[in-house]
């Protein structure tokens, strides 16, 4: 049988789905054998993945297009849920805690099965349009999914502040890391993500300004950036506000990722009456 | 007294001013005020406007400028209050900075170590001399700059050190954005945008810009650019692979600069640049007329485009042009003489035909026909934009430095009286203070152990 890149891409999104099944099931009964086997199926899809994006890069030469998987909307999903899974994996290895396994690995699966199923991403590989020739696509995109994929997980973080409350214990609750904990991960993983939306504002910018002759243009997808740009700003500078650490930052985790979402989809799919990109 | 109320007053301003709470509010109203762009349409004629939202919205978005929302007076007012607001909050908190960035961790005493939020204390009772030297080689194996202190409450006081420059890192972020906002306010007042519109072979030194009101507005350009020729490829599938032009940049009558442009890749010259932004396909023929003395004459004319023969003072244009009548490409030809007099007619390829003016004869014949392309270029100069960068790289560099190194101190006090050896450890960060508790724990840790095998 002949291995394609989107069947190993599909296969990956059956792996995630597993690891996020498991890793609800370690939360809930903690034992150490079911948090080993979580993270084997992870890697394991991780692996699976790293396979289908270099498998889909030599098919695009293949083709004679020739260009690194990252032009379209079901490629960058795919790179999404990759990167979300790398800044998970990093996390988990620095922190030793599987729960937050639970918290992270549905934000791949989801962008998985939707790049797989949904009607609206084409997974063709297609030429590059004069436009996205350049060599800053690849810094751009791989910039902004960094930040995109910290801001997954930071809202993970913010998720599991708001449900653990203060709990103690050996209760489901309890087993989440402390709040002190959570909060500080929020922080660095927020930070984290700033840094990286902030060079792929920079990266857009310079790219821009060498396509076109403007760094900025107020187009509804920088706009959109910007505003996301915004709220995180809000979530470092909170902690400076007496009595806005935690909880309020826990909520801006949230709120900023949706607004990531938005800026990700919405843009396509709602304001695409404006001059927004080249559909993706 | 009236001084000292004017001083607090001016305080209370200056606290404003330099609040994270106003920060924050002018973060959360730009992020909100920021959609209005995205959803309104931006750039339009006023007229549309009040045709499709109505005379009560339309008073709205006048007064509002939300028309074009992120140039709006209030917009760059919000704007302007966080530059103001970054301003004085950087230079408030500089005298604070110097002094924490100063300050040297060693003038402490014991009982300050004994409070920092990291610390451990040991009495170890019958000291056989091994444990010290043990205690110190643990110790110096952290990384960081090591200084000791003599005489602190009776016993010797040890510092590692590192990443104190790290106050800096905020400073270095905060001002890049003011660089960034002085870059674009300099380029928007020194620079400016424009198009040309430039036909094969065509050559310009003007471009064009749209002015608000919809006016026309020219651009002189300090030399001429021409386009010598302009190329379009498409992909199989259709899509579009490669636009291209040839330009070449004239000055006092030389040459002086050739280059290809793609989308990509513009050309600069004299802080000019020049981006390939659009293109069209005009149809084009060439026209052979020879007049009643016999005289001969090529003319070249594309469509919305007249040619003129001065010696005869005949004119010429292109009404329309058809690829392809009965395998032949034809072509509907104006003629004018010079009394103003015209008239159309169609011209088949190398077909000749009469045109008669009086009793004088013209014979006219189209040689060539075909499509013509017009390259659509964008003419930028922006001497801001380098400040930009500048900016946009010390944001990099101060994300790194907040990122990445902390100022990370490490203490250990060990002094001896009649009960026996007492060492204090103690540490203390501002960034990531859950690794940096680990770190401490794995210390404490190692120290612990080798006083317990003593
Ligand atoms: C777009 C603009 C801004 C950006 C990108 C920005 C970014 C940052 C970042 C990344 C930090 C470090 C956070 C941390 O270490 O946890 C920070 C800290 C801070 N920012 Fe801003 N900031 C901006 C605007 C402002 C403004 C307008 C103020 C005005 C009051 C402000 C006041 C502060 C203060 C007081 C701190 C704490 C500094 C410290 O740790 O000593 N920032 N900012």
């Amino acid at each position: 049988m002949h291995i394609t890149s989107s069947y190993l891409l599909s296969i990956t999104t059956f792996f995630y789905l597993g690891a996020a099944a498991i890793y609800l099931i370690y939360w809930i009964f903690r034992l150490d054998k079911v948090g080993i086997l979580a993270t084997v199926t992870t890697i394991a899809g991780f692996c699976i993945e790293t396979a289908g994006i270099l498998l889909r890069w030599k098919e695009s030469y293949e083709l004679g297009y020739g260009h690194a998987p990252l032009s379209n909307l079901y490629e960058s999903l795919i790179f999404f849920s990759w990167v979300t899974i790398l800044v998970y994996l990093v996390l988990e290895f620095k922190t030793k805690n599987k729960v937050i396994g639970a918290f992270a690995t549905p934000f791949a699966c989801l962008a998985m099965a939707y790049a797989s199923f949904s009607p609206n991403v084409q997974d063709s590989i297609q030429p590059l349009i004069p436009a996205l020739q350049s060599n800053w696509l690849l810094a751009h995109v791989i910039t902004c999914f960094l930040g995109y994929a910290s801001f997954a997980v930071a809202c993970g973080f913010g998720i599991m502040y708001l449900i653990r409350g203060n709990s103690k214990g050996d209760g489901l609750l309890g087993a989440l890391p402390s709040r002190k904990v959570l909060d500080e991960l929020m922080h660095q993983t927020i930070i984290f993500g700033f840094l990286w939306l902030t060079v792929g504002i920079i990266t857009g910018a310079v790219w821009a300004n060498q396509a076109w002759g403007t760094y900025w243009s107020w187009d509804p997808k920088e706009t959109w950036s910007l505003i996301t740009w915004f709220i995180y700003a809000t979530a470092l500078h909170a902690r400076f506000v007496r009595g806005w650490a935690g909880k309020k930052i826990a909520y801006l985790s949230i709120i900023g990722f949706i607004s990531v979402v938005f800026t990700y989809f919405g843009v396509n799919f709602l304001l695409s009456g404006l001059h927004s990109y080249g559909s993706s | 007294m009236k001084s000292k109320k004017a001083n607090s007053q001016s305080n209370i301003i200056l606290n404003f001013f330099s609040s994270v709470k106003l920060a924050i509010t002018l973060f959360i109203l730009l992020a909100i005020t920021s959609i209005i762009g995205t959803v309104l349409p931006q750039g339009e004629t006023l007229q549309f406007y009040l045709e499709n939202f109505g005379p009560t919205w339309f008073k709205i978005i006048k007064s509002l400028q939300l028309y074009d929302t992120y140039h709006s007076w209030w917009y760059l007012s919000l704007l302007g209050l966080f530059s103001i607001n970054l301003i004085v909050c950087t230079i408030r908190r500089l005298p604070y900075t110097i002094r924490l960035y100063n300050k040297d961790s060693l003038q402490l005493s014991k009982d300050d170590l004994l409070r920092r939020p990291l610390k451990k204390q040991w009495k170890v009772k019958n000291d056989d001399n091994t444990a010290v030297p043990k205690i110190i080689s643990i110790f110096s194996s952290i990384r960081g700059k090591l200084r000791t202190k003599h005489d602190v409450d009776g016993g010797e006081l040890r510092l590692i050190e590192k990443g104190r420059w790290n106050y800096w890192g905020v400073y270095m972020i905060h001002v890049s954005i003011l660089v960034i906002f002085a870059g674009a306010v300099f380029g928007s007042f020194t620079g400016f945008k424009g198009r040309i519109m430039l036909l094969e072979g065509e050559t310009t030194n003007q471009a064009m810009k749209m002015a608000p009101n919809g006016n026309i507005k020219k651009i002189p350009l300090p030399f001429s650019i021409k386009c010598n020729k302009f190329r379009v490829e498409f992909y199989p599938n259709g899509a579009p692979k490669l636009f291209q032009s040839d330009l070449t940049i004239i000055k006092n009558g030389k040459e002086v600069k050739k280059k290809s442009i793609v989308v990509n890749d513009p050309l600069t010259y004299e802080g000019i640049t020049f981006y390939q932004s659009s293109y069209q396909s005009l149809p084009s023929v060439k026209v052979k007329i020879i007049s009643p003395d016999g005289k001969q004459r090529l003319l070249q004319i594309s469509a919305f485009d007249k040619a003129i023969w001065p010696e005869t003072g005949m004119v010429i244009g292109l009404i329309k042009y058809i690829p392809n009548v009965h395998g032949s490409p034809a072509a509907r030809i104006y003629i004018g003489d010079p009394s103003g007099n015209g008239d159309a007619l169609w011209l088949l390829k190398n077909h000749w035909k009469e045109y008669r003016i009086g009793d004088k004869v013209f014979r006219l014949d189209m040689v060539e026909g075909g499509e013509k392309y017009m390259t659509g270029l964008q003419v930028k100069k922006d001497p801001g934009v380098w400040i930009v960068w500048l900016g946009c790289t010390l944001l990099i560099l101060g994300f790194g430095v907040v990122f990445w190194v902390g100022h990370e101190r490490y203490w250990l006090w060990i002094g001896r009286n009649n009960n026996g050896l007492q060492v204090i450890l103690a540490g203390q960060t501002n960034k990531n203070r859950v690794s940096f508790e680990k770190h401490f724990r794995k210390i404490e840790q190692e120290i612990q152990d080798s006083l317990g095998e003593t």
